[in-house]
Formats: C-alpha cells, structure tokens, sequence
C-alpha cells in the first residue's frame, strides 16, 4: 500500500511542479501566443468536449491504432522471416537500411499523390514510420534465440506454428516490446504530422485550424490533449508489457538475485 | 534398442579438421541403464548429440529400435546439461512439461495424466505451477527430466545432467534417475565424466578414450539392482570397478597424442 503511494507520488510529482510553474509564470502573459495556463484550461471542456472526441479525437486515435497494429504485425511477421534466414539478412540489410533512412513526413506528397487525401494515405504514413524499430528489434531477437533451446524443440519435434508461437516469438518478445514501445511514439507523431496536410478532420488539423484562425489558447489546449493521449498510450504499454514479459523480468531479478 | 556402429565424426572449420569421435561401437538393450564416460574433451556431448539426431555423422550410423537415424527420432528425449537454458521460462512448470504432448498432437485429456505423473514422479508436485526461474537448479533439472518422462520416450539420453548441481542435490538426483528408471521402463543413456557416478548410476558402464574418441572398455557393473548412496559407494566391488575404470581413463589419457 505504501509502496503504491510512493510510487504515485513519485509519478506525479515533477508533472505537478511543472505545472504549476508553467501557471504562475504565465499568469500575467500579454503576449497573445502564450497566453496564461488558466485560459487555456478555460477553453478547454467546449472545445474538446462538445462534440470534437467523436469528430477528431476518436477518428485520430483510430487511425493510430489501425496504423499502429498493421505496422506490428506486418513488422513482426517480416522479423520472424528475415531474422530466421541467413540468405534474407545478407540479402535486404543494404535495402532496410535505406528505408529506414528515410524520415517518414517526407513520404506524406508521395503517398498523397497514390493514396490520395484519405484515411488510407494517413494510416500509410503511420506504418511506414511504425513499421521499422518493429521490424529491427525483430529481426534481432529472432537471431538471438538460445541454442539449447532450440536443440529441445528440434528433439522434442516442436515444430511448425508451436514453435512459432512458444519458441520464437516468445525468446524475441523482449526486443519486439522494445520495437513496438519506440513505433508507439513515432506513431502518435506521425498520427499529428499526416493531419495537417490535405486533412478535414484529425486532432492535427484541428491544433493547425486553430493556430490560423488566431485561436491561440484553444490551439494550446490541442497541444494539451495530445500530452494527454501519450500518457495514457504510454501507461496502457506499459501493463501489457507487464503482462507479457512478466517471465522476463522475472529471470533478470533471479539472475541478479543473492548468489 | 540402441545400435551405434563405427561412428565417426569430424568437425571441419577455418581450415583445420577436428576429428572428435573415431569409431565408436556399442549396443544398448531395451530396458537397460547404460552409462559412457570417458576424460573430459572426449566428444560425449556429440556422441550425445548424434545419437539424438542433432548431429549428422561423418562416417558409421546410429540405429534407435532398428531405424537409421536421420533427424530427431521418434520416441526418444534429451535432457541437456544446461538445465537454465533448456526449459522455456515463460512456461510454468506443467506447461513445460505439457509442451512435447501438445507437439505430439495429443487431447488435453491424455495429457494432463501424463504430465501429473510425470511431476509427481520427480518430487515437484507442489512447485506444478511455479516458473521455472523461481527453482533451484537441481528443481529445474527435475522439471526437465519430468518433461522427459511425461513424453513416454523409449530411448532417454542424458548429457551430464548434473555436471552443474551441487554434490548433495546430486546424490538426491542420482537416485531420482535410478528410480524413474524402474519406474518407467526406459532405455537410459546416460553420459558423463564422473567415474563415480558412471558406476553408481549403470548397469554397463561404457569407457571411452581422450580425443580422438574409441571405445576402450566396455565394462559390465554386476553391482546389485538396489543401490543407495551410503552401502553401493561402500561395496568393495563399488570400490573396485571404480577403481578399474579409472585405471583404463588415466591410461588412455596418456596414450593420447598430446593436443
């Protein structure tokens, strides 16, 4: 109980220092593009909560999530193939490592022109920039799955998807939950960053929308919510990986443990 | 049961070869206990490992019940060395034990008796649903040798199993094997460099040279069926057959051409 406490404290004691010094130094502010903190939660609940969660909030977060899943499983499965043969490395290295060069934003005039304005052009965007720590961590924690391990299942005849699913996928989840926590932050700014061209509705064109009509602290408030998503996103991550790595953490406190 | 002629294998890398094994010749019955020792470095793990079908020879054959061996063959199991590297730790005990069943192809229903039994067996039944990381070493190798068992092998291949326990958890499981072995009816090859051990544990005791491997005896142990650590260890026959392979390792030992 007491642990809980501390742990929640600790949670939020620099966000709540930072807020309020974020408040009081602005209190007085003049200056129309930093307009004071109590504004700007003013305006808060009728911009955001009068009709805008289904209209852009929710049409965002879905695109995130479509982008964000097809970008997990389409990294995980090329992983799982690529990190299983020598021949494929060898092969798409030189290839992975240009693409994955290539910073995300600047596919969006490309994509825009053979997917068009739509949702598909934005959830491209997603994957594109999700898809690749996915792919790499993937890659390497299917090249370093335990020998003995591997003996068992070969003598044991554990083959085929229960191999999969028992040996190989689980040996690389480590590095895969890894993948996918850094795809997860690339993916919310992709999410913003492919609304605010050629976009009608979306948090991002919604914050752009505000910035031209002069509507500074209502802009801040979208910078407010997107805050917010991240740390929601990044708590509910955070109790899968619980749950899926829990052995993990498991053998690294037993391999620290007294000796 | 087991029929290994003129087995040889040569390693071959970075442009020297290793020959590892030269000719190795032996038999093992249905039903017996046969243990190989032989000075460390003398190739018993790929003795083991081409039994097992890990390994493909480079000249001879291995034949398990009548059939050449190819790949893993069927109703045989390993248990490894490394006990932390050979058991998945994101399975609970049970399901470790469970797993080669489910590869098998076999109904929940025929499984759980088999994995009950098995557990049971090897004193684990009150740590069924612990992971594996949370046992001692000498549990661990117990979970393996259960999961083992459960898989209801013919021939059962053991390669130093307790090379890495403490010397009172390995009289414990020394005696574990030798009850099992009743128990289960299994044909047992048991590998490893512990003259003391070879002789407690067999029925036939196997003795093979220093690299490049032959076999220099092959010794039968007409120790009495019912052995315990305190009176067989003891025995003047213990004692003396102790003292004879150990005679015919030194030996042999010093025969070898000096790597």
């Amino acid at each position: 109980m007491i642990a809980v406490l501390r742990r929640t404290v600790l949670f939020l004691a620099l966000p709540v220092v930072l807020v309020m010094l974020w408040w009081f130094t602005s209190a007085d502010s003049i200056d129309y593009a930093r307009p004071p903190l109590a504004t700007i939660i003013d305006v808060f609940p009728k911009t955001w909560l009068t009709g805008r969660i289904t209209k852009d909030i929710l049409p965002s977060l879905a695109r995130l999530a479509i982008g964000y899943g097809l970008a997990l499983v389409a990294g995980v499965a090329l992983g799982v193939l690529i990190g299983g043969s020598r021949l494929l490395r060898a092969l798409l290295e030189p290839v992975l490592e240009f693409l994955r060069a290539i910073p995300p934003p600047v596919l969006v005039p490309i994509l825009i022109l053979i997917a068009g304005i739509d949702n598909t052009m934005k959830i491209l965007v997603i994957v594109s920039g999700c898809i690749w720590p996915i792919l790499l961590n993937t890659v390497e924690g299917v090249r370093a799955t335990d020998e003995v391990l591997g003996d068992t299942c070969r003598s044991y005849r554990i083959g085929g998807l229960l191999r999969l699913r028992t040996f190989v996928l689980r040996s690389a989840s480590p590095q895969i939950v890894t993948g996918a926590r850094q795809a997860l932050s690339i993916g919310i700014i992709l999410m913003v960053i492919s609304e605010m061209k050629a976009a009608s509705e979306g948090l991002g064109f919604t914050i752009v929308q505000f910035q031209r009509g002069f509507q500074i602290p209502e802009m801040w408030s979208g910078v407010l919510v997107l805050g917010i998503i991240g740390v929601v996103l990044a708590l509910l991550f955070r109790l899968v990986e619980r749950r899926v790595l829990v052995w993990y953490h498991g053998v690294r406190a037993a391999e620290r443990g007294p000796q | 049961m087991l029929d290994i002629r003129g087995l040889r294998k040569v390693y071959d890398g970075h442009g020297r070869q290793v020959e590892a094994l030269r000719n190795i010749t032996f038999q093992v019955d249905g039903g017996e206990f046969v243990c190989v020792v032989g000075p460390s470095g003398c190739g018993k793990t790929t003795l083991l490992r081409l039994i097992g079908g890990l390994l493909r020879p480079t000249g001879g054959e291995v034949a398990v019940a009548g059939k050449t061996v190819a790949g893993p063959p069927d109703g045989l199991a390993v248990v490894f060395q490394e006990y932390g590297r050979s058991l998945f730790p994101w399975l609970k005990v049970h399901e470790n034990v469970e797993l080669p069943l489910k590869a098998k192809g076999m109904a929940r229903k025929d499984r759980e008796p088999l994995v009950r039994n098995a557990i049971e067996a090897v004193g684990l039944a009150d740590a069924r649903t612990a992971w594996p990381w949370q046992l001692s070493g000498g549990m661990q190798q117990r979970v393996a040798i259960a999961r083992a068992l459960a898989f209801q092998p013919s021939v059962l291949l053991m390669d130093e199993p307790f090379a890495a326990v403490d010397a009172q958890t390995r009289a414990d499981l020394e005696d574990l094997v030798r009850s099992v072995w009743h128990q289960f009816g299994v044909t047992l090859l048991f590998v490893t460099h512990d003259i003391d051990e070879a002789v407690y544990l067999g029925q036939r005791v196997v003795v093979l040279s220093a690299s490049p491997t032959t076999v220099i005896e092959d010794l039968a142990i007409d120790l009495p069926d019912d052995r315990d650590q305190l009176n067989t260890r003891a025995d003047a026959r213990f004692v003396e057959l102790r003292g004879h392979v150990y005679s015919r390792i030194q030996q042999a030992k010093r025969n070898a051409p000096v790597a």
